[in-house]
This record gives structure tokens, C-alpha cells and sequence, in this order.
């Protein structure tokens, strides 16, 4: 009997349907249970390959302890997460899908706020005038750190968020934010505008897999095309 | 219990110089320290979730605990601490307790003659414990902004470069650009024009994200007038460099300091506020003057001194006027202090 390999998908919206054509593409039809809220499915003619869908971040945790073997999720997710988790985790390749891109918002109102300088400068006037720091709400706290602070934006303070985040400038949680956005329509209709150098990340799709079990694997890689 | 007996015989010479024990809080709340220290430092820090939901760390380091200590307590002004730091460290096989041993002087009223008392007890301290041959390196980052004031550039070029001395890395990569004569954002404003225009009929007061109208009006305003571009970066650029090379005796300081004005045609009396280190020369000690030094400790505003033996550095410190405000201070406390690096005795 073949060694069983346990595939991660994303167990919604459009990330999941294109990662379902990515497999379809390559010959392996992605089988899903005939119950709709199930969970698991199976690849046709195929007895060795398990599918679970997942939410996107939870297949980079899984992943990394070994639940998963291969899986689908977004390069922001992989970055976005602690070195421990990166280290056991192979990007084996970019997918023509789902890309978007991690960016610092201000609002729109700011006019004199352009750049990551004009950021720096009003940074550091908040903390001279107000003895307070700049406060950035993000669902991205690591990637936003190494980005600003490589800028020179250094006063400032990371407030979590999990979802909405373009509100918080405007209900006083935060003055500005970094998300993530594929057209910026949600930026824009919420009144924010992104900086002319605030691109922190360019995200897609990719296909992950477990660097342990790299061996066991490249035989079923090489054969995704 | 060899390091036992040299805490002992340190704390003998702190004490005989007149500082008081302090005995800062273990738990501190994080917030307080990200507040002070910035989100970089989260990361070290050993925290948990106390049941009011407030996240609590181990201090860190005994002179922000001390500072902290000294604010909320209102203890005695010129301290010393003994005890241990806790915090995380990227190295590898670098454990989480530091053992400190300092003292600090906050609320330093004479800045001449506290300056000296902490360089000269920590310098009787380390010639206590330590025979081989001990030098002492000083910087003074006052200096630095002395220099920049006295140069011919934008003034948001100046702030810059003041903000982010500290940091070598991005500071070099702030003296590439302005090489290039151009400013990081040499945008047009043509769009946001128009809204400023609407934006100045408006409620001033009005705020947005945090900042009024009239604040973000202000400053469009100001950026607008302000030079976009100089022809002389190149030219400021190297008069830096050439500063940042200066490393010699404290003896022929002023000699150099002079040679380097006249040479970059500066005027004489640029380098002015220079008092504490040139009282340094009582110490009766072998002191090198780099201006290149103490950059990687953000909140020293003055002198910085590192005391060596042989080729390991022993103890260090330095004057950090704001500490105490960013800490949440009233009013400016001014405050110097250093500590001894037990691990390398």
C-alpha cells in the first residue's frame, strides 16, 4: 500500500474553489462528501490522498505539526507566523490565484501623510507633543514590526485586530492600520488611503508542504506538474 | 560564590559614594514598557495575563524598573540595584536572567558634577575587582546634534538625522539618500491640493484618526515650503562622515574639535556644550573620546562611557534626560546612571 498523504484546502469562498482547479488541472479530482458541511474529502481514483478543508491560517499551523502533508493557503499567512512554524514549512510553489497585498492605510484626510517619512515624522510628533505613540491596528502584527521599524517608523504601537480593521481609525482604537487588500475597494469605501511606499508584502496562493516529510513526498510533487 | 563576594565589595563602593539601595518591583506591566520602549521589544519580554486582563511582565532591566520605582515611590534620587533582569534573547543558549548591578542618579540636578560621580565611582568599583589595565572610552551624542543644527539643511532633514542616530543601519541608509540630494518623498501635491482647499473650510477642530483639521492643515502647509531638495547634501554628508571618524585622547579633543571646524569651514563655537566631558580629565585616567559611540541604546541624550579591561567591556552607561518623562513624567527629570557587566569580571 502507498504511503497516505494528508492534503489541506481552504474550506472557503474563492481560495478554496481555485485550489480545487488547481488539483483538477492536474489531473487529481478533488471529491467532496456529499454532506455539505463536511469537512473531508478525496481525491478519484486516488486511496492514498485525504483532503481536509480548513480555515486558510489553520493549515499553516497544522503544517507545522504534522497533521498536514501538503497544503494550500496565502504566502501572508506563512510570513505573517513565528520563525519556529516557518522553519518546518517549504513553499513549493506561487499559484496564479489569490493574490493581494499587505499594505500601511491612513485616512484619506491626512493629506500630508503620503509616505513611510511623512509616517516617521508624524510618529515621532505624537510622541514629543502627546507623549503617546502612533497606534496601528493590524491582523498582521510581525509583518507590520519588520516593516515599519525598517522604515524608521519606530513610535509606534501594534493594537491586534481580527476583523474590520478599517473601522478602527474612526471609533478611536487606532489612527492608523496595515491589512491586507486585492483591489483596496474596502480601504477606499472606509474613507483610507494607501501610502505611495507602504507595500509591506505582495501575497499569493501557494502550495505548501512539510519539510519533514519532504522524501515522502517528491514523488507526489514532481507529479503536480 | 566568587561573583558573591565581588557584588560585595562593588556595592561597598556604591554605598561609600553615597547611593541608596532600590529595590524595584518585580512585575511590571508590559504596557508600560512597550509604551516606553517600543513594540521591537515585546518579543523579550517574559509576560503573562493577570486575571484583570492586564498583561504583566518580569522587569526587563533594573534601570527602567528603578526609574519606574523611583516615580511611583518617590524613593531616594541616587541609587544603586542588585538583582536580576529577566528577558528573552534571540541568541542561541543565552538564558533569561541577567544579573544587574548599577547605580543611577535621577532627578540629576548638576549635570557636570553627576556625570562625574557616576563615571568615577563606577571607575573606582571596577579598579576594586579588576587589576588588569582599565581604559575608558567616552561619546557624547549632544555633540552629534550639535553638529547638525550648526549645518545648512532642510530643517526636516536635521530631525531625521538627529531621530535616528541611534539606529547605524537606517542612518546610513538616510545619509545615501541625502547624497542624492533628493528627499525620501518628492511627491506632487496637486490632487490633495484641492482638498486642502476644502479641507480649510471646514470645522478645525474637527479630528480625524486622532489628529485635529487644523494639525494635518498645518503641516501640508509647512511641507509644501519646505525645500524639497538641496544642492549641498553631498558636501553635509561628508562633513558627517568625517565627524563620525573622530577617535582620540581626551587631551587633544579640542584641538581636533577645532582642526575639524576650521577644515569644514564651521564656525568655532559649534561644539559649545561641552563641559562634562572636558571634566572627564580630573579623572586622572586614560580616556579616548570616539564621536562614533553609544548608538545603539536609544535613550541616552549626553555623555555615554564604557569602561574596558583588557579587551572586555566591564561596565557602561551614560546620561538619558528623557527616560523618566517617556515613563511617564510630569516634567523633564534629568538622570545618568550606568551599570557593571558582572559576566565579563
Amino acid at each position: 500500500m502507498k504511503k497516505l498523504i494528508t492534503i489541506g484546502l481552504p474550506s472557503k469562498g474563492r481560495l478554496k474553489d481555485k485550489a480545487i482547479s488547481f488539483f483538477d488541472n492536474n489531473g487529481l479530482k478533488v471529491l467532496q462528501s456529499g454532506k455539505e458541511r463536511n469537512y473531508f474529502g478525496t481525491i478519484e481514483n486516488k486511496s492514498n490522498i485525504k483532503i481536509i478543508f480548513l480555515h486558510a491560517k489553520e493549515i499553516i499551523q497544522r503544517l507545522g505539526d504534522g497533521t498536514l502533508d501538503v497544503g494550500v493557503s496565502g504566502l501572508d499567512l506563512l510570513n505573517e507566523s513565528d520563525k519556529n512554524l516557518r522553519d518546518k514549512i517549504n513553499i513549493q510553489r506561487k499559484l496564479d490565484f489569490g493574490s493581494a497585498s499587505l499594505v500601511v492605510a491612513v485616512p484619506d484626510d491626512w493629506i500630508d501623510v503620503q509616505t513611510i517619512a511623512d509616517l516617521e515624522e508624524v510618529s515621532f510628533d505624537l510622541r514629543s507633543k502627546r507623549n503617546s505613540r502612533l497606534r496601528v491596528a493590524t491582523k498582521y502584527p510581525n509583518l507590520t514590526n519588520d516593516f515599519l521599524i525598517s522604515k524608521g517608523v519606530t513610535q509606534y504601537k501594534i493594537i491586534p485586530s481580527l476583523g474590520a480593521t478599517e473601522t478602527y481609525p474612526f471609533i478611536g482604537s487606532s489612527e492608523i492600520i496595515t491589512d491586507i487588500t486585492s483591489t483596496g475597494k474596502t480601504l477606499a469605501d472606509n474613507n483610507l488611503r494607501i501610502l505611495k511606499d507602504g507595500m509591506i508584502l505582495n501575497s499569493t496562493a501557494c502550495l505548501f508542504s512539510a519539510k519533514k516529510k519532504a522524501a515522502k513526498l517528491q514523488p507526489f510533487l514532481n507529479s503536480l506538474g | 560564590m566568587k561573583s558573591k563576594k565581588l557584588s560585595e565589595d562593588i556595592i561597598k563602593i556604591f554605598k561609600g559614594n553615597g547611593f541608596v539601595l532600590s529595590e524595584p518591583d518585580v512585575l511590571l506591566e508590559s504596557d508600560y514598557i512597550i509604551e516606553r520602549s517600543g513594540e521591537k521589544f515585546r518579543n523579550s519580554m517574559l509576560t503573562f495575563e493577570r486575571e484583570d486582563g492586564k498583561t504583566m511582565c518580569l522587569r526587563p532591566d533594573l534601570t527602567v524598573a528603578s526609574c519606574i520605582n523611583f516615580l511611583q515611590k518617590k524613593t531616594s534620587s541616587k541609587i544603586y540595584y542588585s538583582g536580576q533582569a529577566y528577558r528573552r534573547s534571540s541568541k542561541k543558549g543565552s538564558g533569561f536572567i541577567n544579573n544587574q548591578l548599577g547605580i543611577e542618579i535621577l532627578g540629576s540636578k548638576n549635570q557636570i558634577q553627576d556625570d562625574f560621580k557616576v563615571i568615577s565611582t563606577i571607575l573606582s568599583a571596577t579598579k576594586k575587582v579588576k587589576s588588569k589595565k582599565i581604559q575608558v572610552k567616552v561619546g557624547d551624542v549632544s555633540l552629534f546634534k550639535s553638529l547638525i543644527n550648526a549645518l545648512d539643511m532642510p530643517e526636516r532633514w536635521k530631525l531625521r538625522l538627529i531621530r535616528h542616530f541611534w539606529r547605524p543601519n537606517y542612518f546610513e541608509e538616510l545619509l545615501k539618500r541625502l547624497e542624492k540630494n533628493t528627499d525620501i518623498d518628492a511627491v506632487t501635491f496637486d490632487t490633495d491640493k484641492k482638498r486642502f482647499y476644502e479641507m480649510q473650510k471646514m470645522d478645525q477642530d474637527r479630528v480625524v484618526a486622532g489628529r485635529s483639521i487644523s494639525e494635518i492643515l498645518k503641516r501640508f502647509n509647512k511641507k509644501i515650503k519646505d525645500p524639497r531638495s538641496f544642492r549641498d547634501g553631498k558636501q553635509i554628508v561628508k562633513i558627517i562622515k568625517s565627524f563620525l571618524k573622530i577617535n582620540c585622547k581626551l587631551s587633544k579633543l579640542d584641538e581636533k574639535l577645532l582642526d575639524f571646524s576650521k577644515k569644514n569651514n564651521l564656525q568655532k563655537n559649534i561644539f559649545k556644550d561641552f563641559k562634562s566631558i572636558h571634566n572627564l580629565k580630573k579623572l586622572r585616567q586614560d580616556v579616548n573620546f570616539i564621536t562614533n559611540f553609544g548608538r545603539d541604546v536609544e535613550y541616552y541624550t549626553g555623555l555615554v562611557f564604557e569602561v574596558f579591561s583588557g579587551s572586555k567591556e566591564i561596565a557602561r552607561g551614560g546620561r538619558y534626560d528623557d527616560l523618566l518623562k517617556s515613563l511617564g513624567a510630569r516634567k523633564n527629570i534629568p538622570a545618568v546612571g550606568a551599570a557593571i557587566n558582572l559576566k565579563n569580571i
